[in-house]
């Protein structure tokens, strides 16, 4: 087992309620933390989250010709560092949602 | 190069006079102070905005442009402060200040510091108004 913390910005902390949590997990994927292990701790607002995260269609994640799930103007730091979803965790990561940042108008 | 994301901005004054010092080949600075404004895009009276950042990677981020305007401008130096929490209507949220020799490259970077520091910079906003909230973001 590894064990990796993991930090929500913006919507995502008022969504679920918490700015970090860790995660004690075996080296699975960004996708499977994303899509399976996150929702499974926050359950009431598993689907609030997948529809924030994940593009969608008629509630279902949609998938890409890869297999992945698509994720939805997200960013995705590892250590500071931008990983896609077939990332495997490690021990000690620090995982960052980013949600598009906000800037205002021109 | 002084990058700086608190709850509390400096005295502009103080980071102008800062900025000065560092060099005498400095003939102009260019200072962006953004605030908040009391009516929203949608019209509602405002009556706070929330920013929240992802610090360390924020100054790392701004640290980067900075130096990619250094290297395409040629400016001299740059300060960024940026505040987090709440800043009520007419609060100063962002200083800006661009030295460089001559105004043409201080003006240049400047517009392209603060595009970048709106869609490349983690820090988040949040928008209160009379009617509700909602997080601001560029889609």
């Amino acid at each position: 087992m590894i064990r990796v913390k993991v930090k929500y910005f913006g919507r995502l902390h008022e969504l679920l309620g918490v700015r970090e949590e860790e995660y004690e997990v075996d080296e699975i994927t960004l996708a499977d933390l994303l899509l399976n292990y996150i929702p499974s701790r926050h359950e009431s607002s598993a689907n609030a989250w997948k529809e924030n995260i994940f593009v969608t269609i008629r509630g279902e994640v949609a998938i890409d010709k890869n297999g992945m799930p698509m994720l939805k103007n997200h960013v995705i730091l590892v250590k500071g560092k931008s990983q896609d979803l077939t990332y495997k965790l490690k021990d000690g990561d620090e995982i960052a949602i980013l949600p598009p940042v906000g800037g205002g108008t021109k | 190069m002084k990058i700086r994301i608190s709850e509390k901005l400096d005295d502009l004054n103080t980071l102008l006079e800062e900025i000065k010092k560092g060099s005498n080949e400095i003939g102009s600075v260019i200072i962006f102070v953004g605030s908040v404004r009391g009516i929203s895009n949608e019209g509602e009276k405002v009556l706070r905005l929330e920013y929240e950042a992802y610090e360390e990677v924020a100054v790392k981020t701004l640290r980067n442009i900075i130096a990619d305007l250094k290297n395409k401008y040629g400016i001299i130096d740059a300060i960024v402060e940026h505040k987090v929490g709440s800043a009520g209507v007419g609060e100063d949220t962002v200083y800006a200040l661009i030295a460089s020799k001559h105004r043409k490259e201080g003006f240049k970077s400047l517009i392209e510091l603060i595009e970048r520091l709106k869609h490349e910079v983690p820090i988040w906003k949040k928008e209160i108004t009379e009617k509700g909230s909602r997080w601001i973001e560029n889609i």
